[in-house]
């Protein structure tokens, strides 16, 4: 990554509080979310990292008594914002989640769902796309002659390739991923990064994980959650190697979390 | 080790088990001698004219034709009727309501329309339909059964969405999907086979009913398909045939019942397969 562009911010978090009910999971976060590099979002369980993804595309809005104070400014407007289409922001901000969730139809229109909801094309267009989308995730080649199967009869790794798949062919600018391996074997868990790295070039890809060498691996920043706050945030290499504060170097180092 | 305690544990083991054993049997004989009296007398009943002849007058020979014709009609209008609202409803409540004051109003109201005496049901349409039409007619026996199958509908269509995992609705909502979309194409389909089940048990549950009939399509001893008078059913004929003197009438009785119990039976059957199949 050259220097010109990587001070770009795609995604600036200010001040951030949220509330499940009366308790507040994340106090004041603020951080940049650099455009078409990857972020990872580490710290130990219910420190508030996934409850911060799912604030990047207001997924908790699915659910009551769930509730967001401050900015999230995505190319210059507030995505908290009442009147933002919420549908059309989730467009912009896919999401792959932990457990791989494919759509119970075929290969195929698990990918055309997404498409269909906001483009109107021919169907060899459509085909093509479908394509370029697997390929992308780099399923093509295990799934070519079985587009017509279901999602379901695909393995665990490959589920989780295809909703990455699914997310890519819409088109989005922001790519959320949520421990999108910790269901996976090694050897899927390998292609997924590479993925994430191949990725990185077109999105901006936000990662949350339990595996710090995952983190380091893959991304470029990298922000410690603990408690609902934000302890360090910092170039990847920084964190993993020089670390400003203690409870961060405590955490990468294993000896607690 | 205490061998007494031991001993004492595998003896209590040793009732419970023949009690278990027993009440099953006992329950199991009564549903065997019932059917096997039923498949005795029914068989013995069925012959081709049930389906091509009408019900007759006493003495004479007949068959049910007008009475299965009725039954069908009628049932396939409860179900048609009843489906999309049952469907509509369930749905609210599973996936709009979830919190709400109105789907706990709407479940509670639901919960008691599922275990009404359906004779209550058959009453009410008689004031509503009956009364104001000034006779009985198809349709009101077909208003008497939809009214049963909703909340039959109703129930299960929220108990499957409830199934679906909110993973899958997550996941259709991340990708920009509207609600409306994430109902039609992701949930009611990861749900469709449970949903089946439930309109083939609802058609089970009307197809026996009688007492919703008694005061509403009331019966018709002749070929009829005109929904705005009286119309034949099955159950009403065998109510009836089964109470009169005549011998001839009680046989075509007992093929009607047969009749009956072999729908349900592949209904129930065809539910189960349907609901395996979901789960694989």
């Amino acid at each position: 990554m050259d220097a010109a562009v990587k001070d770009k911010v795609k995604v600036d978090i200010r001040d951030l509080s949220f509330y499940y009910g009366a308790t507040k999971a994340l106090k004041n976060i603020t951080m940049p979310l650099n455009d078409r590099q990857v972020t990872a979002f580490i710290g130990p369980s219910g420190c508030g990292k996934s409850t911060l993804l799912r604030v990047l595309n207001r997924i908790y809005e699915l659910y009551p008594k769930q509730r967001a104070d401050g900015e999230v400014i995505l190319d210059g407007e507030n995505i908290l914002n009442a009147g933002v289409d919420i549908n059309l922001l989730r467009s912009r901000v896919g999401m792959v989640f932990q457990k791989p969730t494919p759509f119970p139809m075929t290969i195929y229109d698990n990918i055309a769902f997404g498409i269909k909801l906001y483009e109107k094309m021919a169907r060899s267009e459509l085909d093509g796309r479908i394509e370029h989308a697997l390929q992308r995730a780099a399923l093509w080649s295990e799934v070519k002659d079985k587009l017509r199967e279901s999602g379901l009869s695909l393995s665990g790794g490959q589920q989780q390739r295809l909703c990455i798949a699914r997310t890519v062919a819409t088109k989005p600018e922001v790519i959320l991923l949520d421990e999108p391996c910790s269901a996976l074997d090694p050897i899927s868990t390998a292609k997924i990064e590479e993925l994430i790295d191949e990725l990185s070039a077109d999105y901006t890809i936000v990662i949350v994980t339990h595996n710090m060498q995952q983190a380091s691996r893959t991304s470029d920043h990298t922000a410690f959650m603990y408690l609902g706050e934000l302890i360090e945030y910092g170039p990847t290499e920084k964190i993993f190697t020089a670390p400003e504060n203690k409870r961060t170097e405590q955490y990468i180092t294993g000896r607690f979390g | 080790m205490n061998t007494g305690i031991y001993r004492r544990r595998k003896a209590v083991n040793g009732i419970f088990l023949v009690l278990s054993v027993f009440a099953a049997i006992f329950g199991l004989l009564w549903l065997a001698f019932i059917l096997g009296d039923l498949g005795y007398n029914g068989i013995a009943s069925i012959s081709p004219k049930l389906f091509t002849e009408m019900t007759p007058p006493p003495g004479s020979d007949g068959g049910l034709l007008n009475a299965i014709v009725g039954s069908l009609l009628m049932s396939v209008i409860a179900v048609v009727a009843g489906t999309p609202i049952g469907l509509f409803a369930g749905t609210y409540l599973a996936e709009y309501g979830r919190h709400k004051r109105l789907a706990f109003v709407v479940r509670f109201v639901n919960d008691i329309l599922l275990s009404a005496p359906s004779i209550i049901t058959g009453l009410f349409v008689y004031e509503i339909v009956v009364k104001t039409m000034g006779h009985f007619s198809g349709w009101a026996g077909a208003a008497s059964l939809t009214i049963i199958v909703i909340p039959v509908v109703v129930r299960t269509t929220e108990n499957m969405l409830l199934l679906v995992p909110n993973g899958l609705r997550e996941a259709a909502a991340a990708l920009g999907a509207p609600r409306s979309s994430v109902i039609r194409i992701v949930t009611w389909r990861a749900a469709r086979a449970g949903i089946m089940t439930g309109v083939l048990l609802a058609i089970a549950r009307i197809s026996g009913e009688t007492a919703p009939l008694l005061f509403t399509s009331l019966n018709n001893q002749f070929w009829s398909t005109d929904m705005n008078g009286p119309i034949a059913s099955l159950p009403y004929v065998i109510f009836q045939f089964a109470m009169s003197p005549y011998e001839d009438w009680h046989h075509l009785a007992w093929a009607g019942a047969l009749l009956i119990t072999v729908t349900v039976l592949t209904l129930s059957i065809a539910a189960r397969i349907l609901e395996s199949s979901k789960r694989s």
